[in-house]
């Protein structure tokens, strides 16, 4: 199922992340996948998440799918180029895989093989350029596929909360341009930022999920705002999960605060896209508190 | 513009070892970089040896004509060396190998390159001679070179307080690139189409070393 | 001549796309880099304008610029340049250039070219040999062939199948790196390293980005330190820098030529036979640019003929042979103190002690303490930037009260409310005496400059120190300065105390083809020969070159038997450089290091073509022949002889 067909039913759509492990077996990951995420919509599966090597999402969104669950297939621009790329989309269609988020990714230097070569032969708005070649039956290269072309529902990222957010806008609308049907943001924390965002990212006309990170503890809101982009923890909420340190540590200020958000920002989105970090199985209550 | 670093100690000595060598110093490029302290301190220890059999510094050994008549005058030296040791960039080491056909030639050092292709002064901008140049659509700052990623279509989502993922010294390139469309105001270049990098070494444009 | 250019005109249509949204439009062309440097104009300028005009555009104006890249000398040449009402800016150069102009300009800025996308970099040669500066040289295990340019795969550990008659499968007009890199390690019985070497693998983190960002900024602050341009050779001031003065033993004879100062040679007033004594005038002053010469020993005048003479090939010169008594001449008694002196009585001091520029150009010194324009400031010129020479730092550390003596009778004479001693951070230990004995002079002032050449040169110096620029054709004193030299500035102080004229000088022996280098007081006239011998003589006989003053500005001696004079603050004996003169390439370096900001390469060429109204245009008169852009020079083009031609030239065209 693309979930594209759900926003144009206007559901709001729920989906939730999962990372693959660093080794061959990845029924861990399904069976938390089956437990925790039955009830949503779709599953991303994460390419490579950091730069750091595991295994791959493809395999992964191929298992999910095989579980009966509707994955979206990740795909970042760092490690293939355009040959790779098409090729693994043609491999994702072939599975009967129909969602793809297409990302640029991070730059190599950040993960586990600092000494590897960062291709970036495409970046995301020209992989979204790409897919739609060759979902009208062309490859990069003009070349004709042979027979019934791919088609994917085509989703893309975008970072709300940026520092930048002008220049954020303005790459947005690049990959609305380029061909995406749906976006799903970086982690929101600052609701008001995102609702801001949004009054001007209507103007493109399509569904964004916005993305929610459940926190885990104040040490981990303090790492994410010195060191991820686009993400910045408010000091009260590092206050909040500081307060009662068991009620952080079983998960329940977390989840409420996500659930805060998520409804604060509900009337402003077409849906909710969850990156638990390990923290699947708090996911079914999240959505219970958030009302969703 | 090329630049020289020394290859670690361990590594020279490694393939020096028990060799006689004659070892040749180009500083052509000194006024941009040369690590001309370290390379002596290393090489007076290779000295002390007693295997080196003459030291030449000279400039421009990628230069083979000069390169020949200065070598001339040391043959004697490189003839007693089992082997040669060049420190310069892989330019100077290819031209010497080339002459010295018959010599073991090793490089001393390692390349890396600043940006700037004229003179002795390095940039703070380059140019990564893509041959498709996209300064129209960014206002004048080069995207292949000003984002770590060489991103062609706009920001990535990794920069930070308008610094680059890569690293926080850094700023964005796109967020210059936006910054600077806004100033001239041609923020209308964004709207151009998805740009796909064509990366053809047949292309038109390709110089003439190929 | 392999051909580097970087840029190629974008193609018709899109250049008509591009111009289809802009109007009113100033074109900057580059005269491109690294190729044949012809003095023709470069076609794609006006291809450009002609398209311009086909699309109905009007354009403001253009200009055509070498080496748009060079920031500084693009921005000075931009700024009146571009009119009022132009609307946008096209720029054709490579990415470097447009983005050089973007930086400068406020309206949007066009790429009319596109950069050429060829691989690897070449070194200064324009050879086919190239580097792709991976950071990780692999030419130790390929026989010195770089398997990363030369192969299309850039393949590290062999050949792949794709080889078809030795040549490449991407190019069968290649051959197949990997190929040429076996035969040449079989041919040197390598194959067995070859093959028990690991598993080779890139890394790319190696090309370090902060490295190379953080170095940029520190080579561009130090290049462009207190004045444009400049080098900084290889010191080796180690040899003589904390040797102590000696007294060189007396010369027998002494060979005093009549010219050792810029102006008219001395008129001789002494005859064959005659006795004199030291300090004894010998040749009179010949006019306002002239100075007197006085005998550096006593004893008798045995020739007045034309001698050997370092700068000049022959002088009319006094022979004397020394009694060895030294028996001073009546004249040469001590003058009142400074404070008691009028500026007048300094000026007339100085002018009769044959006193002029030690630092080589000799000047006589007695014109500049009377500047024809109002001075503020006196800079000592204690910055040695020549390579090698250690005269002037002895002579800071050895005599240091007379060199602070000397400064303060230039002050008084010119009325200068300061004065400056700029030393180079090279001398940390002449810098920390020297404010410690100008620490009681409120007038006085040291000031440390970092080291970089030609610092010395004066119209450096007053840019380093007071930020003025001495116009073109004109003197220091036009911006209110004048410069003096360590070892003038103590010869002052022995002129006004002693009354001794300008008999001896401070002289550094060095070079690594001396035995044993030294710093010496030597008397005017003695034999360089003698000199150099008493240092232990050369270590060797050929492949050796002695040159008086230092290893940039210093003349070459093809005999040694010369004589040393006022100006002489150096013999040197280095190795022989063995070079011929290639063909310009446009590398752009001497325009970069030329710290009067000319184009060094324009003389060369019009030097050649014998184009003196050129190098006229190009200002040749203002080059001060520092040598910078023949050091520079990757293509060994022997800039300041070809310089000089053009000067004469010039001078005849009056």
């Amino acid at each position: 199922m693309k979930i594209t067909e759900l926003f144009e039913r206007g559901e709001f759509v729920v989906s939730a992340e999962v990372g693959p492990p660093k080794g061959c077996h990845a029924e861990h990951v399904i069976e938390e996948a089956k437990t925790y995420l039955s009830g949503i919509t779709a599953v991303n599966v994460t390419d490579n998440q950091s730069s750091v090597m595991r295994l791959g999402s493809l395999a992964v969104c191929k298992a999910l799918k095989d579980e009966g669950l509707t994955p979206i297939y990740q795909l970042t621009c760092r490690d293939r180029n355009r040959i790779a790329l098409q090729s693994d989309l043609l491999s994702a269609a072939m599975f009967g895989i129909e969602n793809v988020l297409a990302l640029t990714g991070d730059h190599t230097s950040l993960g586990d093989h600092p000494q590897a070569k960062p291709v970036f032969d495409l970046d995301s708005v020209s992989l979204l350029h790409t897919i739609r070649q060759l979902e009208e039956g062309e490859d990069l290269g003009g070349n004709k596929l042979v027979g019934e072309p791919p088609k994917f529902a085509k989703g893309a990222v975008v970072s709300p909360c940026s520092d930048s957010v002008d220049a954020q806008l303005a790459k947005m609308e690049r990959k609305v341009q380029a061909g995406a049907e749906y976006f799903q943001t970086q982690a929101v924390f600052e609701p008001e930022k995102f609702i801001r965002f949004m009054e001007k990212a209507k103007q493109f006309g399509k569904p964004v999920q916005v993305g929610i990170i459940i926190p885990k503890s104040a040490g981990m809101a303090k790492f994410m705002n010195a060191n991820v982009a686009g993400i910045h923890v408010p000091d009260e909420m590092i206050e909040e999960l500081k307060k009662d340190k068991e009620k952080t540590k079983a998960g329940v200020t977390g989840v409420e605060i996500a659930a805060r958000i998520i409804k604060e920002c509900k009337p402003y989105c077409q849906g909710v896209h969850i990156m638990a970090l390990g923290w699947e199985s708090k996911v079914p209550d999240l959505l219970k508190l958030a009302e969703i | 513009m090329l630049i020289t670093q020394l290859k670690d100690k361990e590594t020279i000595v490694s393939l020096v070892d028990g060799k006689k060598v004659f070892i040749i110093n180009c500083q052509g490029c000194k006024e941009v970089y040369f690590p001309e302290k370290e390379a002596k301190a290393l090489q007076d220890e290779l000295a002390a040896s007693g295997n080196v059999t003459g030291i030449m510094t000279t400039d421009y050994i990628c230069n083979p004509e000069n390169m020949e008549l200065r070598l001339k005058t040391h043959m004697g030296e490189i003839e007693a060396a089992d082997a040669v040791l060049v420190f310069s960039c892989g330019v100077g080491v290819q031209t010497v190998a080339a002459y010295l056909e018959d010599k073991k030639v090793y490089a001393g050092c390692d390349t890396c390159r600043l940006p700037g292709f004229q003179g002795v002064t390095p940039l703070e901008y380059d140019c990564g001679q893509c041959g498709e140049c996209y300064l129209n659509l960014t206002g004048g700052i080069c995207p292949i070179t000003a984002c770590s990623k060489s991103l062609v279509n706009g920001q990535c989502g990794g920069a930070k307080n308008g610094m680059c993922e890569v690293d926080p010294d850094m700023e964005c390139g796109w967020e210059r690139i936006y910054r600077r469309l806004k100033e001239i105001g041609r923020l209308d270049a964004l709207k151009c189409p998805t740009q796909v990098r064509n990366y053809a070494t047949d292309k038109e444009t390709a110089g003439s070393n190929r | 001549m392999e051909n580097y250019t970087k840029y190629k005109l974008k193609g018709r249509d899109e250049l008509a796309s591009l111009l289809a949204g802009t109007d009113k439009l100033f074109v900057v062309a580059c005269n491109k880099c690294f190729k044949e440097f012809e003095t023709v104009d470069e076609p794609d300028c006006d291809e450009f304008e002609k398209l311009v005009s086909e699309e109905g555009k009007t354009i403001t104006g253009s200009a055509k610029v070498d080496f748009l890249c060079n920031k500084i000398q693009t921005e000075r040449k931009l700024q009146d340049m571009i009119p009022e009402g132009t609307e946008h800016v096209y720029v054709i150069s490579c990415g470097l250039g447009v983005q050089t102009v973007a930086d400068m300009v406020d309206v949007p800025v066009y790429a009319a070219a596109d950069s050429l996308n060829y691989r690897g970099h070449h070194g200064m040669a324009l050879t086919k040999k190239s580097c792709d500066a991976c950071a990780q040289c692999y030419l130790n295990v390929t026989g010195g062939i770089c398997p990363i340019v030369d192969c299309s795969k850039s393949l590290v550990n062999g050949q792949c199948g794709g080889a078809k008659n030795g040549k490449c499968e991407v190019d069968a007009d290649r051959d197949c790196a990997w190929e040429k890199i076996y035969q040449k390690l079989a041919q040197q019985g390598r194959l067995e390293e070859f093959l028990n070497q690991p598993v080779q693998m890139r890394d790319y983190s190696r090309a370090d980005h902060k490295f190379v960002t953080e170095y940029v900024k520190s080579v561009r602050e130090n290049r462009l330190d207190g004045y444009y341009g400049g080098v900084h050779p290889t010191e080796r001031k180690e040899f003589t820098e904390h040797i102590p003065l000696q007294r060189f033993p007396e010369p027998e004879t002494v060979v005093i030529p009549l010219s050792m100062h810029a102006g008219a040679p001395a008129n001789p007033v002494v005859q064959v036979g005659d006795t004199v004594q030291v300090g004894q005038v010998i040749g009179e002053s010949a006019g306002f640019i002239s100075s007197p010469v006085h005998s550096s020993v006593s004893g008798t005048v045995t020739a007045i003929e034309n001698h050997g003479h370092a700068t000049r090939g022959e002088c009319l010169s006094v022979v004397i042979r020394s009694d060895g008594k030294n028996t001073l001449h009546e004249s040469v008694k001590p003058h009142k103190d400074v404070e008691d002196l009028t500026p007048d009585e300094i000026v007339d001091i100085v002018r009769e002690a044959g006193i002029v520029g030690m630092g080589g150009a000799g000047f006589p010194t007695s014109v500049k303490l009377k500047p024809a324009k109002p001075v503020d400031t006196i800079l000592l010129n204690g910055c040695e930037c020549e390579p090698l020479l250690t005269a002037d730092h002895r002579v800071l550390l050895e005599f240091a009260d007379d060199v602070v003596y000397g400064l303060r009778a230039i002050l008084k004479a010119v009325g200068a409310e300061k004065g400056v001693i700029v030393i180079e951070d090279n001398k940390p230990d002449a810098i920390e005496l020297m404010k410690e004995k100008t620490a009681g002079f409120d007038n006085m002032e040291v000031v440390v400059a970092r080291t970089k050449y030609p610092q010395g040169a004066e119209k450096m110096l007053i840019k380093r120190v007071t930020g003025r620029k001495v116009p073109s054709g004109g003197l220091p004193a036009d911006v209110g300065c004048v410069v003096s030299n360590i070892s003038t500035t103590k010869a002052i102080a022995d002129a006004i105390r002693t009354g001794m004229p300008l008999i001896e000088r401070v002289v550094t022996v060095t070079g690594e083809k001396v035995k044993n280098p030294g710093n010496y007081i030597v008397k005017i006239g003695t034999n360089t020969k003698d000199l150099i011998d008493y240092c232990g003589g050369l270590t060797q006989e050929d492949e050796v070159t002695v040159k008086a003053g230092g290893p940039m500005m210093g003349f070459v001696l093809s005999d040694l038997n010369v004589p040393i004079m006022k100006g002489s603050n150096g013999i040197i004996a280095v190795e022989t450089d063995h070079t011929v003169e290639q063909p310009c390439i446009k590398c752009g370096r001497c325009m970069d290091v030329c710290p009067m900001e000319l184009s060094p390469l324009y003389f060369a060429k019009y030097a050649d073509e014998e184009n003196w109204q050129g190098m006229k245009d190009k200002n040749v008169m203002d080059c001060i022949e520092c040598r910078c852009c023949e050091y520079i020079c990757s293509s060994k083009i022997p800039l300041v002889a070809k310089i000089k031609a053009g000067k004469n030239a010039v001078r005849g065209m009056k």
